[in-house]
Order: structure tokens, then sequence, then C-alpha cells
């Protein structure tokens, strides 16, 4: 499931997650938020963002020779 | 999970605001032209980024808070809106609405996220945390 989670602190910090995207998608689906409530002051990808959301991989075996 | 950001608020939206002041049970002021405060400065913390010792006590619209002495100014400047307020602890503010007024900034980002989420057509569920609130925004 595609989620994004937003965590407000008491003191008003805001921390946004993107959970369940593969590749850049992350970033466009949560644009709507940060331009909604201000200014980006930090990111961090996770490994998740570094996957290609085609992650089909074909291998091809020499069959003969 | 693919990406973590930080934000730093920028309340944008006065329609949002007086929303987070309902929900917290104060009391937006339209058009109210000064907020109650010390009314001198003491030059013992900085002013506000853009603002002189002559801005303090003006204000566009102001936040009554109930039970606080002092009142929270809110100000234009540009595309956004500035809180202006006495966090001096005989005004009463800070112990009702947090450091920084965290509390009311809590509010308005609950309410501007919400609304803008299920306008996308996303399902919002808003769980309590040990430090604050948290909002799960599911896409379908």
């Amino acid at each position: 499931m595609k989620e994004i989670i937003v965590d407000i602190s008491g003191d008003g910090e805001i921390k946004i997650e993107t959970r369940g995207f593969k590749g850049k998608s992350c970033i466009a689906e949560a644009q709507f938020l940060k331009d909604l409530l201000g200014k980006e002051t930090s990111q961090s990808l996770t490994p998740a963002y570094y996957e290609d959301q085609k992650t089909a991989v074909k291998k091809h075996l020499p069959l003969c020779g | 999970m693919s990406h973590v950001s930080k934000i730093e608020l920028e309340i944008k939206d006065l329609g949002t605001l007086a929303a987070a002041c309902k929900r917290l049970g104060l009391e937006f002021r339209r058009g109210q032209n000064h907020y109650k405060w010390f009314g001198s400065f003491m030059g013992d913390h900085p002013l506000p980024e853009g603002f002189t010792q002559a801005d303090l006590g003006k204000c566009d619209h102001a936040i009554h808070v109930p039970g606080a002495e002092y009142e929270i100014g809110v100000v234009k400047k540009g595309h956004s809106y500035v809180l202006l307020w006495d966090f001096w602890r005989s005004g009463g503010l800070e112990e009702k609405l947090g450091k920084n007024a965290g509390l009311l900034k809590q509010a308005y980002t609950l309410e501007k996220t919400k609304v803008e989420a299920r306008r996308k057509g996303y399902t919002v569920i808003e769980k309590k945390t040990d430090s604050g609130v948290r909002l799960h925004i599911r896409m379908h």
C-alpha cells in the first residue's frame, strides 16, 4: 500500500515519510504536501528510492555454442 | 519507505488558520489590527526576521486565547502570514500553546493536510503519538 505519513510534533515540527513507493515517484506524490505546508529543510533518501519501478530482470543463458 | 523530509511551516491560508483556532478553542479575530503584548521591547531576544521594533503590536488579524492575557498578531508578509506574539510567561500564551505556539502550528498543519488530501481522494487517518499527532494518508 502506498502511504504518506505526516508526523506533527507538539512544537510544530513536521516530518513527512513516504512508504510503499519505489523509485522517484515518492518525491512527486509527496510534493503537494510540501507545496501546501512550506519549505523543505532536509530530505533523506532510503534504499527503496533507488529501486526502479520495473524490477523484472531478464537473464539470457547461452543455450548452445 | 523511500524518502523522509522535514518541513518548515509557512502559513498561507487564513481560512485554515481560523479552522485551527476553532479546533483549539481560540478566537480568530479577522481585521483586528493590534494585538495585546507587554507593550515595550526589552531587547532580550532577536526580533522576528523582517520586522522592526515599531512593527510590534500591529497586525492584520489577531488571535485571542481564552485564559491568556496576551494575544497573537497575524501579519501578512508576501504570500504568507507571520505570527507575532510575546512569549513572556505572564502573558500566558506559551502555557496555552506551547513553545513557539507549536500547538497552533500543529493544528494548522492537521487541518490543511486533511482537507487537501481528502480533496485528492485519499483516505486520512489521524492518530495521537507520544510527541504529537500522526496522519496516515493512504492512496488507492
